[in-house]
């Protein structure tokens, strides 16, 4: 039991340490290693994340949420460079709208289960894709250039210390957001619903509408990583939510783990990092990429973070299995499981 | 539910069930009054699960009518059938395997009682968690309220079933073959448990098991080839002779 109440504590004073080290990324490294992998870490983690929620806690694996992310930050980028909202604005109207295609997209997506719903949901991507390919107004294959974030956030690539712990700070806002939802009754139920969809029914639930609304509720955090991703980059294309980037972000949910919303920003480091630094190495790239990421969902079907924790499991295990319980009741090390601790 | 007091809990009549060219249920009538304890006993093929999924609103007859607490529901869907007081087990367990013990049971309860899209804790879900911790002591399973579904013994599995089935207070049970694949004492346990429920929830199952099922039943409903051959208490069903060569007498030799 102490063992593993120090283990918990362990793993919690790991995290604040996680979390310290990363705020202080923009003191620590780079501009280029926080514009280039901080913020495209944070923002693809978010859009992962809306995957990693439906996903895991709803059985909905989408393609769709690109889509969304687009739909979001091409508004925003469209309404603050043309029209000249102020960029907060556009973002909030970017995010709405994403809202409400989400809901459309999942009012129609929800009654299908599966591979039907994964199909359904990639065509939800590629129209959405071609749309704004197409349309002159969002600036077609050109897409818009020159987007502003708004001035507190500061220049994302001379300075992007601020805009880079805005984008950390959404992000913790949207860890926690997803994991109140998961726990309060509408969560368990979508959970439910995941399990067993008959069930549910028997109990009285309707199952579409759950899936309808857990849908929609991750409409909003997908769309904010597309306002966020238009304003790290200064510039949003149809480019920016084409097939392969629906795909990004499903490996990216996929290698971080869909067990554990925190693994979608694992997720994204890592295929930020090997983005960034692979490419110097080898022309090769992409197979390289497709390897290590072969290698991780082979290893760990749970992903980066399901693999940690069944190292903290059996660290635990093997805690608590090696401390003589009667003979030492004195001291039980408490320097081991609190480093131990730290692994996860 | 003006009805419900005096009436039958369910009127069933002329209710018919084809897949293509078979007949699974044919013209059924059945009537159940409030606190009743009926079984549907037959061999295999009788028609049991498909007058139980027909009656659960799981499946939509071919034709014929369905009365639960004195309102029409033949059209109705289990959600709403659900929420007028039925309940149902399964004849395999389904359960929500990715979660605790507890949460199944509160789920069950608020999906009756309401606040099923509820995005912040309330007082409600208070009355539900104890609700539900209630419904496990009463199917004994407090000692495993933290242990995930998918976790559970077959045994425990068949316990909770019934649990889920319970925990909103229903006013008619439907058990689908609630002692399928439980061990000996196992069963004993699960007549205790029947025979212990308020005489409030009127109770409908369907067995193959002629132990539990002649001893919590006070009338039994025979089917055999889809329709109704006899119905009568647990004595008359030991002595007729249709039963016997029907079923007991393959099945107790």
């Amino acid at each position: 039991m102490t063992m593993d109440r120090m283990l918990t504590l362990g793993t919690r004073g790991a995290l604040a340490v996680v979390l310290v080290v990363v705020a202080l990324v923009p003191v620590l490294c780079t501009t280029f290693f926080t514009s280039q992998v901080g913020l495209t870490s944070l923002w693809l983690g978010i859009v992962a994340v809306s995957l990693t929620f439906l996903s895991g806690y709803g059985g909905m694996v989408s393609l769709a949420q690109t889509a969304l992310f687009g739909v979001a930050g091409l508004i925003a980028a469209r309404l603050s460079v043309e029209s000249g909202w102020d960029p907060w604005a556009a973002a909030l109207a970017g995010i709405l709208a994403a809202t409400a295609v989400g809901l459309l997209f999942g009012a129609v997506a929800s009654g299908s289960q599966g591979i039907y719903f994964l199909i359904i949901t990639l065509a939800f991507a590629q129209v959405t894709y071609f749309y704004f390919a197409a349309v002159p107004t969002f600036g077609a294959h050109e897409g818009i250039n020159g987007v502003r974030p708004p001035a507190v956030l500061g220049d994302p690539v001379q300075d992007p210390a601020r805009m880079y712990w805005f984008l950390l700070v959404v992000s913790v806002l949207a860890f926690l957001g997803l994991r109140h939802v998961s726990r309060t009754a509408f969560g368990l139920a979508l959970q439910g619903v995941r399990d067993d969809p008959v069930r549910m029914a028997a109990l009285g639930y309707n199952v579409r509408l759950h899936r309808i609304l857990g849908f929609t509720l991750a409409a909003p955090v997908a769309g904010a990583a597309g306002v966020l991703s238009a304003w790290s980059n200064t510039r949003m294309s149809a480019g920016s939510i084409s097939l392969a980037i629906a795909i990004l972000v499903l490996t990216t949910a996929v290698i971080g783990g869909l067990n554990r919303l925190e693994g979608a920003w694992v997720g994204a480091l890592i295929y930020t990092l090997c983005d960034t630094y692979l490419r110097g190495w080898t022309d090769r790239f992409t197979t390289w990429l497709g390897v290590v990421f072969l290698v991780i969902v082979l290893v760990s079907p749970g992903g980066v973070v399901g693999l940690l924790g069944s190292a903290g499991s059996w660290l635990r295990h093997r805690l608590a299995g090696g401390a003589p319980p009667p003979a030492a009741p004195s001291t039980p090390a408490p320097p081991v499981p609190v480093s131990s601790g730290g692994a996860r | 539910m003006t009805g419900a007091a005096t009436g039958p809990v369910l009127r069933v009549r002329g209710l018919t069930r084809r897949f293509g060219g078979v007949v699974a249920v044919g013209d059924v009538a059945l009537d159940i009054a409030p606190g009743e304890r009926r079984a549907v006993l037959g061999p295999n093929g009788a028609g049991k699960s498909t007058l139980f999924n027909l009656v659960a609103g799981a499946d939509t007859p071919t034709a014929g009518s369905i009365e639960l607490f004195g309102a029409d529901v033949t059209r109705l869907g289990a959600r709403q059938r659900t929420r007028m007081g039925l309940s149902r087990t399964f004849q395999t367990s389904r359960l929500l395997t990715g979660l605790t013990v507890e949460d199944n049971l509160y789920l069950a309860a608020i999906g009756v009682s309401g606040g099923r899209l509820r995005l912040l804790r309330t007082g409600r879900d208070r009355t539900a968690r104890e609700q539900a911790r209630r419904t496990a002591e009463s199917v004994g399973m407090t000692d495993r309220l933290a242990t995930l579904a998918g976790d559970l013994s077959h045994g425990e599995q068949r316990q909770l079933e019934i649990g889920l089935a319970l925990v909103a207070e229903p006013r008619m049970l439907l058990l689908d073959e609630p002692a399928a694949g439980l061990s000996r004492s196992e069963r004993q346990l699960l007549t205790a448990l029947l025979l212990s429920l308020d005489r409030d929830v009127t109770l409908l199952l369907i067995e193959h098991d002629m132990d539990v099922a002649l001893t919590v039943a006070e009338r039994v409903t025979m089917m055999h080839d889809g329709v109704v051959i006899v119905e009568g208490t647990p004595t008359e069903i030991r002595a007729d002779q249709r039963v016997h060569d029907l079923y007991l007498g393959k099945a107790h030799v």
